[in-house]
């Protein structure tokens, strides 16, 4: 091998355009919502429309909290669009990986040549976790710039602990759906997989949020794991995190162990 | 002479349906063994399984001298592969491509690639996806040769390729083979393989029905003749030409004036050019053995032990 991680790289540098696209995407998030909070969420008007709401759906979209600086940037910014681009971006990924390496039919010519199927894996989850970590790096950069001249009053060791959970988050749907094509060798299953863990876990936790009754559902959320106590107002519950991360980790060594496994492109 | 690649009653089941039942071949290093057999007959199957993208349900494989299950990189290193069906996404340029292979295989000799896309005529500095069938084929035969592998095995390596190109890789073939390199290549027709091959495997439904050199499939294969002749009767013709041991299906084609035959003929070509001279010919066809024949005749040949 005349290079280091062939693989990672290739899986990087050819992505940079669709990474691209997702910074500015993430981008425009943060700068139209940040900027709007001394007119919208701040204001006592706002307040005493979002009292008018329903508590169920003020519950469920996470606004209880939007007015304050932090809560605002929490339930909007963090929890909502975010989050959805985050999500999205990670799972594309994830699920391009592996299964939809195969399914293309280039997996099969990458592991003819010099590689381990172990090695392709981690690689290429390397470059996932890469990509997310430099998207999450860059929502960390603007929240911190936008703070000030949006009257925001975010705490920075608080914007880290969420922006850790944040990109937990995404890795979490994103590894779901590595694996899950590592398994199948298809896309499909992979994008399925990896929504399912994001969609679920936002369901649980707007459903787990309106009685007692269904807390339990909570306790199955990744999404509330991440976001139950408002990491950006009260700072990050960094058990969490570790799961989120390890759970991320553990999806990436089950993708490893099953691709080792079985036949390719069979 | 040393083994390259052997198989022993390689066996691979899908689920619970069985596409390799038991073969067996051995191709001795430095040669060129063609498999052909129709579609479906398993030739991908066992390729992918020597280079460990399969694993066989049963049976052994030894390709250089290793399991392809255990040799791991460094095995795969020493072989050049063609997949019968090549994808290439992806917006990069075919010289970027061909860089990331060449970080992932045996090392690649300077100015080896330039070389290779001359050859072949391959734009390297398009993107992959915008190439045709055939640039993307050629793509896939460069990331195959570039290093020199003491083993190259080659699932229909032709298709797409134009008559030219398809030349440049015959020789391109015979050099890896004075190289001593080894090569293994399928198609599903006889032609591609028999330009190059010094043995011919010829599967069908998951089996080897033959192994054969090519010399000796040319023997048992037939020519077709067409002949016009003046100055004789069609049916005196037609008797002189019948009466020739090898030849039947004797046909008339025109019988007005001139008279024009045609026929099969198998086996030797000293007695029906002996009997030639005693006519005054005008116009004479005696095709190359027609190899293609006799393996579509193989290929119908109903299994032995059908069930």
């Amino acid at each position: 091998m005349n290079a280091t991680l062939p693989l990672f790289r290739r899986a990087f540098f050819d992505t940079w355009r669709s990474t691209l696209g997702w910074a500015a995407g993430l981008a425009a998030a943060a700068f139209l919502y940040l900027p709007l909070y001394p007119s919208i969420g701040g204001s006592a008007q706002m307040q005493d429309m979002i009292d008018a709401l329903p508590a169920e759906m003020t519950k469920a979209l996470n606004y209880d909290q939007i007015a304050t600086g932090p809560g605002y940037a929490q339930a909007t910014l963090f929890g909502l669009l975010g989050f959805l681009l985050m999500t999205i971006a990670s799972v594309a990924w994830g699920a391009a990986a592996v299964g939809g390496d195969e399914e293309s039919g280039q997996l099969e010519l990458t592991l003819a040549h010099g590689v381990r199927r172990v090695q392709v894996v981690l690689e290429r989850a390397m470059a996932l976790l890469l990509r997310v970590v430099l998207l999450s790096g860059l929502v960390f950069v603007l929240v911190l710039v936008l703070n000030e001249p949006s009257q925001l009053g975010i705490e920075p060791a608080n914007l880290f602990g969420a922006t850790v959970l944040f990109a937990g988050l995404a890795l979490l749907s994103g590894t779901a759906a590595l694996c899950v094509g590592a398994v199948t060798g298809r896309k499909t299953y992979g994008l399925a997989a990896g929504a399912a863990v994001a969609v679920l876990g936002y369901v649980f936790n707007a459903v787990g949020r309106q009685s007692p009754d269904v807390e339990w559902l909570l306790n199955l959320s990744p999404y509330h794991w991440a976001y139950g106590n408002s990491p950006v107002v009260n700072g990050a519950d960094w058990a969490a995190a570790g799961w989120l991360w390890g759970l991320s980790a553990a999806l990436v060594a089950l993708a490893a162990v099953a691709l080792e496994q079985r036949d390719v492109g069979a | 002479m040393a083994t390259a690649v052997s198989a022993r009653s390689l066996v691979k089941r899908f689920g619970r349906r069985e596409v390799l039942h038991g073969v067996d071949f051995e191709v001795e290093a430095g040669t060129v063994f063609g498999v052909i057999g129709p579609n479906g007959a398993g030739k991908t199957t066992t390729m992918r399984c020597l280079l460990d993208i399969i694993r066989p349900t049963a049976g052994e494989v030894r390709v250089l001298g290793t399991d392809p299950r255990t040799g791991g990189p460094e095995l795969r290193r020493r072989i050049g592969y063609l997949p019968g069906e090549l994808f290439l996404e992806g917006r990069v340029t075919g010289r970027k491509l061909l860089a990331h292979y060449q970080a992932i295989s045996g090392p690649v000799p300077p100015g080896r690639i330039n070389e290779l896309a001359d050859r072949l005529g391959l734009d390297l500095d398009r993107h992959t996806r915008k190439l045709s069938k055939g640039n993307k084929q050629k793509l896939g035969l460069v990331q195959a040769f570039m290093h020199q592998p003491e083993l190259l095995v080659l699932d229909e390596p032709t298709g797409g390729l134009d008559p030219l190109v398809q030349q440049e890789f015959h020789a391109m073939v015979r050099e890896a083979k004075h190289r001593g390199q080894t090569i293994f290549l399928s198609s599903h027709v006889l032609s591609e393989v028999q330009q190059t091959a010094d043995t011919v495997a010829i599967l069908r439904d998951g089996r080897i029905i033959t192994v054969e050199s090519v010399e000796g499939l040319r023997e048992g294969a037939v020519r077709r003749v067409r002949l016009t002749t003046h100055g004789i009767a069609a049916h005196d013709a037609v008797a002189l030409l019948s009466g020739v041991p090898g030849v039947g299906q004797v046909q008339v084609l025109e019988a007005d004036g001139a008279v024009t035959l045609s026929a099969v003929l198998e086996g030797a070509i000293q007695p029906l050019i002996r009997m030639l001279g005693s006519l005054e010919l005008t116009d004479l066809v005696l095709d190359e053995p027609d190899l293609e024949e006799a393996v579509l005749k193989m290929y119908a040949v109903p299994r032995e032990d059908a069930r």
